[in-house]
């Protein structure tokens, strides 16, 4: 457990103590996330407004000032009810963080209780002031909500990012591997002078530490096709 | 095992977990037992295989997909429980008393710094008829010289729901600038404690002037005491808070800090409840003419005894 207790925070243990590192979502995403939402509930607030001003204009005689903590009452649950239904009826979720790629999990990755969801939304008007700095000095980038609900906010990785590799020359390791399908994967963004000449570096690498790997049937006079080919790139 | 091996011998595992989950994320009621536990059995594969792939393979695409994998059947397949002891209860039963415990030393010199203001307060409005326009306002004053409270119309031209909001939400900005106030080493809580203080004071200090702080008194006896004991409760916990970004201690400055942050935070949200009742009592009971001196100050005094009771709780030996 004294290794454990030094790993990097985000870190939980899984089924079988297997360390899983959670993929916290720092302050500025989660920032997106909740300016998309406020967008939202803008809107809902735009016409939540001015549905009352016309009824308190033309009821004002029968409520005179009751319409104000009526509609005191409906901004507070506009706010409240559009996040806490959201994430209770998609498991941590709302349209911003769904555009985002956020997730809200409990803090050991799994899923959250639903008084978790609650509690954590139930002071989201203390957190448009305090939320940013907590979560800037938090480790786990958690503001007051996520504090009193248990939870964390993961940025769940997309599968576009992953890349399936079929052969590999032998005795190569985790660090090669890994640049060989940067490279496969990332190709496209390169300027072509560029892509061609990390293909050819890749290709003379691969060509002295496995000679074999790399055969007739599969070479072209492009480094980054003998590539894709040899390795029987496939983006997942 | 070398790599690609590894990925085409596990592969198809990896993919049948993700298919079942999607499909046992999209209609769980129509997973059997047989099913469900076959998911089980390929998540602790999932499991495992991201173990090795972390170690062995790290960076690589396996063990991104692994790592997205492992984390969505944790999230899929795992509900946190809520603890029986943990939630709300837990908090105003063990956490917020032992954080308000931590802070005594601070709670009395806030208590202090407070009583100093207000005498001062009070001296200087009872004595300098400028102090009391700069601090009430010449409308206000004109009203005095008048024999009526400002308090009147305060309550009297809005509902009682509305002011009782409003008065809540002041009530809690004053006490929130306390409380952030520490993290200028503690220099915003004193100043908030000590202008409350002072305010205060000459408050009482011009209405005795004019013989109308008994009426004032009257006034604010249901709420005042509760008011000023959240002030200075939250302004504490922010000057502990300040103290600890100050003053060096055995531990590392950072763990102090977090430390002192954590249970000033836990001070702020037991005291937010209370300043929804504030809000209530000073909106609703104390205006209301027709009930008597005794009543609002046996209120008062019963909302501060009451809160303090529940702060302090009850320490495990």
């Amino acid at each position: 457990m004294e290794g454990f207790s030094q790993a990097p925070a985000g870190t939980v243990l899984a089924l079988d103590n297997v360390p899983l590192q959670l993929p916290l979502a720092r302050a500025a995403t989660r920032a997106l996330a909740a300016f998309v939402d406020y967008l939202i509930v803008g809107v809902l607030v735009l016409i939540w407004s001015v549905a009352c001003a016309a009824a308190a204009f033309s009821l004002r005689d029968s409520f005179g000032l009751w319409f104000l903590p009526v509609y005191l009452l409906g901004l507070f649950a506009m706010e409240y009810g559009y996040f806490a239904a959201w994430e209770l009826s998609t498991r941590g979720r709302t349209l911003g963080k769904m555009l985002i790629g956020l997730q809200v999990v409990a803090a050991d990755g799994a899923q959250p209780a639903l008084s978790a969801l609650l509690v954590r939304n139930l002071v989201r008007s203390i957190d448009i002031f305090v939320g940013v700095p907590l979560m800037v000095l938090d480790p786990l980038s958690r503001r007051l909500g996520d504090r009193l609900g248990g939870t964390v906010v993961v940025a769940m990785p997309r599968e576009a990012d992953e890349v399936m590799l079929e052969r590999m020359p032998s005795g190569w390791g985790g660090r090669e591997i890994a640049l060989l399908e940067a490279l496969l994967m990332r190709a496209e963004e390169l300027r072509p002078a560029r892509r061609s000449e990390l293909s050819e570096r890749m290709l003379n690498w691969i060509d002295r530490v496995d000679p074999g790997f790399i055969n007739d049937e599969v070479r072209s006079r492009d480094a980054l096709t003998t590539l894709r080919r040899a390795t029987g790139f496939a983006r997942a | 095992m070398d790599y690609a091996r590894f990925a085409r011998l596990r592969g198809p595992i990896w993919e049948s977990f993700a298919r079942d989950l999607a499909e046992a994320k999209a209609r769980p009621k129509a997973l059997d037992y047989e099913a469900l536990e076959n998911l089980a059995f390929h998540y602790r594969q999932v499991l495992h295989d991201h173990a090795l792939a972390v170690t062995r393979y790290p960076g690589t695409a396996a063990a991104k997909r692994l790592a997205r994998l492992a984390l969505a059947g944790t999230n899929g397949l795992v509900r946190a429980p809520t603890p029986p002891n943990r939630g709300l209860r837990h908090f105003f039963v063990r956490r917020f008393p032992e954080a308000f415990r931590a802070q005594a030393k601070h709670l009395i010199a806030v208590v202090a710094l407070f009583a100093v203001g207000a005498a001062f307060g009070f001296r200087l409005g009872a004595v300098q008829p400028g102090a009391g326009i700069s601090i009430l306002g010449p409308e206000s004053i004109e009203g005095l010289e008048q024999g009526r409270l400002w308090t009147e119309s305060l309550v009297s031209v809005i509902p009682p729901s509305v002011s009782a909001s409003t008065i809540a939400r002041n009530n809690m900005s004053v006490a929130l600038m306390g409380w952030a106030g520490g993290a200028l080493a503690g220099l915003g809580s004193v100043y908030v404690v000590a202008l409350n203080g002072v305010l205060l004071g000459a408050v009482f200090g011009v209405t005795s002037r004019y013989a109308m702080a008994g009426l004032l008194l009257e006034f604010v006896v249901a709420h005042g005491p509760l008011e000023i004991g959240l002030i200075l409760v939250t302004a504490a916990a922010g000057l502990r808070l300040g103290q600890t970004l100050v003053v060096a201690s055995d531990g590392p400055r950072r763990e102090g800090v977090t430390s002192a942050a954590v249970q000033a935070l836990a001070v702020l949200g037991g005291c937010l409840p209370w300043f929804v009742l504030l809000g209530i009592v000073e909106a609703t009971v104390s205006p209301a003419p027709t009930l008597p001196f005794v009543v609002k100050a046996t209120l008062g005094v019963s909302l501060l005894g009451a809160f303090l009771a529940l702060a302090w709780g009850r320490p495990e030996v």
